[in-house]
């Protein structure tokens, strides 16, 4: 990527109205140490009077960033040109045509030497909708003091968590299990990670063996000791929290758990390994997380705005939100750079899990499906592993129409 | 006495003009009226009916901001959507329990606030103050309180009671949770409500049974009670409709898991997370209208003179 | 222990109950928010380490004043709206005679039923098209309309009480109109409108699904809406203590509105509820 280049070039020849540099408001997450703020200030600086980035702060919950937009995009709102999707709403933003395709011109550059997960999810239907900004993937925490052998498989973890437990040790495994886009995350890590899938790209349900394997192994954890008795209402900072209070030995959570850890004074007894994975002897697939910035279809200088992301996705940037903000980078080649390598002694497992990626249901009615999965499986310690997936086969199916109650 | 929330008429201070020949007077005097209740009558039927009725047209179309293109006029189509759902009759009934219970124990404990403040046993200001703290304090915060309160990771709750398991993973710790919070909430304005028709309560009558040495209990029954019973039902009906309404302790709590969504949160997600504004304006008019048999329940159905308007005795 | 004794020392022992009740989750909030960011989850009432640093960080961050002055202008202006038009109504239904009294009173008391959640699809459809999404008149126009019915009853009700006759008196006794209405019934009816004002300013205050449901940045958003909004260290953290600091400020007014205006507000609710 050589963004600024380009960004002047293309600029120069579209030429500029001429009343000074064009204001682009960039909705996004608040990124508390104002990596993205650097990277704001400097892309405006570079872009040589051609336009001001303006940060516009949304809400922490990824779940109330998207209402936040979409009731904004759906008012057909001119206010934002820049936004930081969520890597599941590229399908329902782009059907809705709230956000403009990349130019082909421009595509192929955005994404060059970018994790193979992070294109997938800005693309939809053959077509990149967004600049991948900052990619996230789940990673297995375990306590080195506890458990000598990280476990490879679900069920070994959960047989270690048993263990542990009928030596009166910490034994909870902690996940999260509240009824929100988490459990859909974690769903569907297992489902991929056993081979299966739940909708196809021409939006049919073909929930099948996997979905009832994931959901047995999700029943199984919640009814077990090795569960946090908080596993229905835990978030990811909840399962933070009671790692750090020394109750658990697993934890399946992001990287912003490492930093933390040090911060709590437990990160020298804490592990890292791979995802578990569902069938031994494969690896995970884990849903990944993270944001692209898509240029919305309202926004009255498109072209700035591409420009600007062009800018603001470059290495560059990625690394200072990776060192500063604890964001992983999209960019293949910077998991090498000494800098992230020391940050992240970690940074390899991240890299793989990005690489041989899963996603969730791509549809434009993601947020209905997504809605039926965790109604289908909330609380899982009530889950019915013998009609679960009869029960997600028609809710999903229900979702997908996006017509009915849920 | 009157017994409505409405305000009663009273003689107004200039007589009446009745009849169909309007004195000068009379006729100035409407226009006046009309002329200073027009704007307050305009708004509050602007704004409520308006959106109504453009509910009731959304609720007979497909209307999806998501899918803008697919806009058409499907009938009843939504209703149907919604009421073969089991999610919604799950939702009336988790409504229901929440509404039932929580107002039956306000006005319980409301009467006995009521009686307190009423005979200013509750030294007069600050004790009296304190007790209408939560009326005052702003809903989300009373919410945001009692969930981390609750919360086995940060509250002191399950730790006072000894507790291993999370409350807030079960459904009926939860329930009990959401009723505490409403309870608390809401309590004061019940007793508030009461303590106008205690107002109303002749002490002689009180002194007059008590000289015939009826009980404490049964003044209460025979005398207070039946005095009282518009007031009651007034009260009983401002606080169920309220609670039947009941969002925000939810949304904080749990955004509706562990069986607790309650019908306004079906209806907020289906409009405003899901966008299908005609499947949640046919929610809206649903709602809508189970409100108004509450209301007409309540009004009819007990002959509660809590009619609007009702006249002075 | 007398009869007497006796019901003495049980309404005594109400009454610690009571002020336990009411001031526990109050005090609980203030304690959170007074806790370091490593013991906020520790569970203890008390906090073991004590800070204000959750205070300084939401003045400090952007977000939370911003919906301060929106939560402050936007129940400021539909307060006083509504008590405008309100005082008006009252004013006729107290004073005049005309064929629509009913009317107006039956409409007040239909729209203070009125479930509001059934508003926000219709009203969020319509601010769409007219541009009112996420702005100030945006809340304030809901917000007053759903404040009028109260303010309607409990001015209608303050504005009976007064002696009008005095105005006429005045008159007589040489005053014009203009300095009867200002030395005579304003003065009488300034605690009515004040009490009135105080009671509408909670509810518009206290405000939570229209907030959340017709604004999205800070523009318009109001604080119990923004609260939600309030960054943690990371994507995924929970700010607790920003959140109890930010509920803790947004309380303190209301708190001391009460505190300090108890009587009148016990009289104003009173008398707009039931009134013979």
């Amino acid at each position: 990527m050589f963004g600024v280049a380009l960004a002047a070039l293309i600029l120069a020849s579209c030429g500029s109205s001429g009343k000074g540099p064009a204001t682009l408001n960039w909705y996004v997450f608040p990124e508390p140490s104002g990596s993205f703020a650097t990277a704001a200030a400097n892309c405006s600086k570079a872009s040589g009077g051609k336009y001001q980035i303006k940060i516009n702060l949304l809400s922490t919950a990824s779940d109330q960033q998207r209402v936040s937009l979409v009731r904004r995009l759906a008012a057909g709102d001119s206010s934002i040109d820049i936004l930081a999707m969520d890597v599941d709403w590229t399908a329902e933003f782009a059907t809705a045509k709230w956000i403009r395709p990349w130019p082909a011109a421009m595509a192929a550059q955005e994404t060059n030497g970018d994790l193979a997960g992070p294109i997938a999810t800005a693309t939809w239907r053959g077509q990149l909708y967004a600049g991948p900004i900052n990619s996230n993937t789940e990673l297995l925490w375990y306590r080195k003091d506890l458990v000598p052998n990280p476990p490879k498989t679900w069920d070994e973890m959960i047989t270690d968590a048993i263990a542990l437990a009928k030596q009166g040790k910490p034994h909870y495994i902690e996940e999260q299990g509240a009824q929100y886009e988490g459990l859909v995350v974690w769903f569907n890590s297992l489902v991929d990670s056993a081979g299966g899938q739940i909708v196809t790209s021409d939006n049919k349900v073909v929930v099948g063996p996997s979905t009832k394997l994931a959901a047995s192994l999700m029943h199984r954890l919640a009814t077990s000791p090795a569960a946090d008795p908080s596993l229905n209402t835990d978030k990811e900072d909840d399962a933070r929290v009671s790692f750090e209070k020394g109750t658990a030995a697993f934890e399946i959570n992001y990287p912003f758990v490492w930093p933390a850890a040090a911060k709590a004074g437990i990160q020298s007894k804490m592990g890292y390994a791979l995802f578990p994975t569902v069938t031994p002897g494969t690896d995970p697939k884990v849903s990944i997380g993270g944001y692209n910035l898509a240029v919305s279809a309202y926004s009255k200088h498109p072209q700035e705005a591409f420009d600007a992301i062009t800018c603001l996705t470059q290495p560059a940037n990625q690394v200072r939100d990776a060192i500063k903000g604890g964001l992983a980078p999209v960019s293949a080649s910077i998991y090498d750079e000494p800098s992230i390598a020391q940050q992240y002694p970690f940074h390899a497992l991240l890299k793989a899990q990005i690489q041989h990626y899963g996603i969730r249901p791509t549809t434009p009615a993601y947020a209905d499906v997504s809605l039926a999965i965790q109604k289908a499986l909330s609380p899982t310690s009530s889950i019915q592993p013998n009609t679960v997936v009869t029960t997600l086969r028609d809710e999903i199916k229900k979702a997908l129409s996006s017509g009915a109650l849920l | 006495m009157s017994t409505g929330v409405a305000t009663a008429e009273q003689p107004a201070a200039v007589p009446p003009a009745r009849g169909q020949h309007l004195t000068e007077r009379a006729k100035s005097e409407r226009r006046l009226a009309a002329m200073l209740v027009g704007p307050a009558a305009i708004v509050m039927v602007l704004v409520t009916a308006y959106p109504i009725l453009d509910a009731v047209i959304l609720s007979l179309q497909r209307s999806d901001l998501r899918f803008p293109n697919a806009t058409k006029f499907i009938g009843l189509s939504n209703y149907g959507h919604v009421l073969s759902a089991p999610v919604w009759w799950q939702d009336v009934l988790h409504t229901a329990i929440i509404t039932v219970i929580s107002v039956g124990i306000q006005l319980v404990l409301g009467m006995l606030l009521a009686l307190a403040m009423h005979r200013a046993i509750f030294g007069r200001g600050a004790v009296r103050a304190i007790a209408l703290v939560p009326y005052g304090i702003v809903a989300v915060v009373a919410a945001y309180s009692w969930q981390y309160a609750w919360s086995l990771n940060s509250g002191w709750i399950p730790k006072l009671l000894g507790l291993t398991s999370d409350p807030l993973s079960h459904q009926f710790t939860t329930y009990v949770a959401i009723i505490i919070t409403e309870i608390w909430k809401n309590t004061p304005f019940m007793a508030l409500l009461l303590l106008a028709g205690l107002a109303l309560v002749p002490d002689e009558l009180h002194e007059a049974a008590r000289v015939d040495g009826a009980t404490t209990w049964q003044r209460f029954w025979r005398i207070t009670v039946p005095l009282m019973k518009p007031a009651i039902l007034v009260a009983l009906l401002f606080r169920t409709l309220d609670a039947f309404r009941i969002f925000d302790t939810i949304y904080i709590f749990n955004q509706g898991a562990q069986g607790t969504e309650s019908i306004s949160m079906l209806n907020y997600s289906t409009l405003l997370n899901r966008l299908n504004l005609g499947l949640g304006s046919a929610v809206s008019v649903l709602l809508f209208l189970l409100v108004a048999l509450i209301a007409f329940v309540f009004i009819k159905g007990f002959g509660a003179g809590a009619a609007p308007g009702a006249e002075a005795r | 222990m007398s009869q007497r004794a006796k019901q003495r020392s049980g309404w005594s022992a109400a009454l610690v109950v009571v002020v336990i009740a009411s001031l526990v989750p109050v005090v609980w909030i203030v304690m959170l928010s007074l806790k370091t960011p490593t013991t906020v989850t520790d569970g203890s009432f008390i906090p073991h380490q004590w800070t204000l640093s959750n205070y300084k960080d939401i003045f400090n961050a952007g977000v939370f004043t911003s919906a301060l002055r929106n939560s402050i202008g936007i129940a400021l202006i539909s307060t006083a709206l509504a008590v405008l038009l309100a005082s008006a109504a009252a004013y006729a239904i107290a004073r005049l005679d005309f064929p629509g009294k009913r009317i107006i009173l039956a409409v007040s008391l239909a729209v203070a039923m009125f479930p509001q959640v059934s508003l926000v699809g219709p009203l969020y459809n319509l601010w769409r098209q007219i541009g009112l999404y996420d702005t100030w008149p945006g809340l304030i126009i809901p917000y007053m309309t759903f404040a009028l019915p109260l303010s309607i009853y409990t001015l209608s009700a303050f504005f009976r009480e007064i002696p009008w006759e005095l105005e006429q008196a005045a008159q007589v006794d040489g005053a014009t109109p203009a300095q009867a209405f200002r030395k005579v019934i304003a003065p009488l009816a300034t605690p009515g409108i004040a009490t009135t004002f105080i009671i509408v300013f909670i509810i518009c205050w206290n405000d939570f699904i229209f907030a959340i449901s017709l604004t999205s940045t800070t523009k318009a958003e109001t604080v119990p809406a923004a609260i939600a909004l309030f960054p943690g260290v990371s994507q995924f953290t929970q700010p607790i203590g920003d959140i109890a600091a930010a509920a803790v400020v947004v309380t303190v007014p209301v708190m001391l509105l009460v505190i300090l205006f108890q009587r009148r507000i016990v009289a104003g609710l009173t008398a707009g509820a039931v009134k013979g």
